[in-house]
């Protein structure tokens, strides 16, 4: 290593820890803090650690509320991850296998789905004419619906690196068409699959707009919403709400550490054919 | 074991014919080669056979039973692909027993089966690695050992060795011929090297533009190649083939010449030519004549000749060894 080739990764190293680690630091710091002290915003180690107060006092406020957030969240995440994946590879492999001129069509409407921002009002008439509105399943359709798009597209074009000769193959081994995808393609996938399950799963866990739009009422809260429980009008309690942040960022942080690797090799296998 | 009947088989892609009526029967046991240029049809032929694909007409019969309607499972028929086509995320032993699990058999005959087919391909020590710690020869095998443990009644094999290098080519060649004597299956090759076809086959089906060009044994096609086309595919070097004055002035549209029939003499003969190029193989060498009269002639001659580049010489056919087509 030349000086110079050190000295450029000390500054990239310098550069990125001052981006990326300083805020979660700063939450931390204040997460950490008396109400007062927090009050002051200041970027200081706290002068007194109130971890295990602010940490009881952030779960049991409103009669335990994060927890059904935690609940809620994890279960709208959860059913609307699982449903884009089993959709999004499902769809992807007929648009690519059949080249039809529906398919074309279809694929063109997949593509719009990408393209047109949604709209709130007419889709919380359409929830309250099916009678989804302010319900968990209507939630997960809701995050099903803005995700389809990009998760077809994704497993569309992975599936064509996919060879056909292992379709015929499974065919001529006497698969159903269920069993040819069920078991032959759908293992395939997985480099992808495990990319859209940490993008779709972190992007809808953290979701805040689209829960406070469609899914209001108490019993329907999800973690983001959570934010809201110490910040009113005339008081603010900004040790409690970082401390919420902290915890609501842990599962995300989660998620991406256990997968970081396969997103990496999900991102550059089907890139190149090998 | 199987004899295949195919009755006017046609096959339109839009509004191009690809199959332009195909009438055959392969018997019980037979080694069939489908042999032909690129593009002849050849492949989408087997794709009919095997059900990948649906004849546009006609009729195909497995074992006296009308199979063309029936899916690809239902014909008794298990096939080789060119690009092997084994399920990358599963072991070789799930690899060869994929069709039986999907059939739901019990355990133990999975296991007595796949290890049976493992047996007879030498693939027992490999049964637990994937696909890509594979060498292509291995590849191969466990792709024939997916064909063998269904037990079919036709074999059906889409250029399976056109992957291989040319060594592994050669042994594969030989395992495959030997398969064939051991099961006795009915068996369908398809294949543009005329090598594979030759060595292989017991009956050739050269095709051409979607018709069948000539059927026969390797031998027949060499000794009476009914066509030019046949002529000049079946036999390596290829057949020396005139038209024009040249095949005239010998009496036919076409006149051909094998280049092992055609004698070389350094004083008199038919035609008299130079040589513009010798490939010496060993135990025999090619020598390319450029001839004024008949543009460029092959012969084959004795490995160590003393003929030499730019030498004058005079080339001879044997008498009844010539092809004239009118």
């Amino acid at each position: 290593m030349t000086p110079r080739q050190r000295n450029t990764g000390l500054i990239a190293t310098a550069a990125a820890t001052l981006i990326f680690i300083t805020p979660f630091l700063y939450i931390f710091f204040m997460a950490m803090k008396t109400k007062k002290e927090a009050a002051l915003f200041l970027f200081t180690v706290p002068a007194e650690w109130q971890f295990w107060a602010n940490l009881t006092e952030v779960i049991k406020a409103r009669n335990y509320m994060l927890l059904l957030a935690y609940f809620n969240s994890t279960l709208i995440t959860v059913g609307a991850v699982t449903l884009l994946v089993v959709f999004g590879a499902m769809v992807g492999y007929v648009l690519q296998r059949r080249p039809s001129g529906w398919n074309r069509l279809i694929y063109a409407g997949v593509l719009i789905g990408l393209m047109v921002p949604p709209a709130v009002v007419p889709t919380i008439w359409v929830l309250q004419g099916l009678g989804l509105f302010k319900t968990i399943h209507g939630m997960v359709l809701i995050q099903v619906a803005y995700g389809l798009a990009f998760s077809v597209l994704l497993y569309r074009s992975f599936i064509s690196t996919i060879p056909r000769d292992l379709d015929e193959a499974a065919i001529i081994d006497g698969a159903r068409p269920w069993q040819v995808f069920f078991r032959v393609i759908l293992p395939l996938l997985k480099p992808v699959t495990v990319t859209l399950i940490v993008v779709q799963s972190i992007a809808i866990f953290n979701d805040f707009t689209n829960p406070l739009y469609y899914l209001p009422g108490k019993e329907n809260v999800t973690v983001q919403l959570t934010l809201f429980n110490f910040t009113t009008q005339f008081q603010s309690q900004f040790n409690l709400l970082f401390m919420n942040i902290l915890l609501v960022t842990i599962p995300p942080l989660l998620v991406f550490v256990l997968f970081n690797r396969q997103i990496v090799a999900g991102m550059t296998s089907g890139a190149v054919k090998g | 074991m199987a004899d295949v009947v195919l009755k006017d088989i046609r096959k339109s892609f839009g509004a191009v014919e690809v199959i332009k009526g195909i009438d055959l029967t392969i018997a019980d046991g037979e080694f069939c080669v489908f042999v032909g240029p690129s593009g002849c049809g050849k492949s989408t032929l087997l794709r009919i056979i095997s059900g990948l694909e649906e004849a546009t007409s006609g009729t195909l019969l497995i074992d006296g039973r009308d199979v063309s309607e029936a899916e690809p499972s239902q014909r008794g028929i298990a096939m080789v692909f060119q690009s092997y086509a084994l399920y990358p995320h599963l072991t070789v032993r799930e690899n060869i027993g994929f069709g039986l699990s999907l059939a739901k058999r019990p355990k133990a005959e999975i296991a007595a089966r796949v290890g049976a087919a493992a047996q007879a391909l030498q693939l027992t020590d490999y049964l637990d690695r994937k696909p890509k710690a594979l060498s292509g020869g291995q590849r191969q095998r466990v792709a024939i050992g997916r064909a063998i443990v269904r037990d079919p009644k036709v074999f059906l094999f889409d250029e399976p060795l056109s992957n291989l290098d040319a060594a592994l080519r050669a042994q594969m060649r030989l395992e495959i011929t030997d398969l064939h004597a051991k099961l006795k299956a009915t068996m369908i090759y398809v294949t543009h090297d005329q090598v594979e076809a030759m060595t292989m086959a017991d009956k050739i089906v050269v095709l051409n533009g979607g018709r069948i060009e000539q059927i026969g044994t390797p031998m027949e096609l060499y000794n009476h190649p009914a066509t030019p086309f046949v002529a000049g595919f079946i036999g390596s070097p290829r057949m020396n083939l005139l038209t024009g004055a040249a095949a005239t002035r010998m009496g036919c549209t076409t006149y051909g010449i094998r280049p092992e029939h055609l004698l070389l003499s350094a004083d008199s003969g038919t035609w008299g030519g130079t040589i513009r190029h010798i490939e010496r193989l060993g135990a025999d060498a090619i020598v390319y004549l450029d001839v004024p009269e008949a543009g460029q002639l092959m012969a084959r001659t004795v490995g160590d000749t003393a003929l030499e580049l730019g030498q004058a010489v005079w080339a001879t056919p044997m008498a009844d060894r010539e092809f004239r087509y009118q």
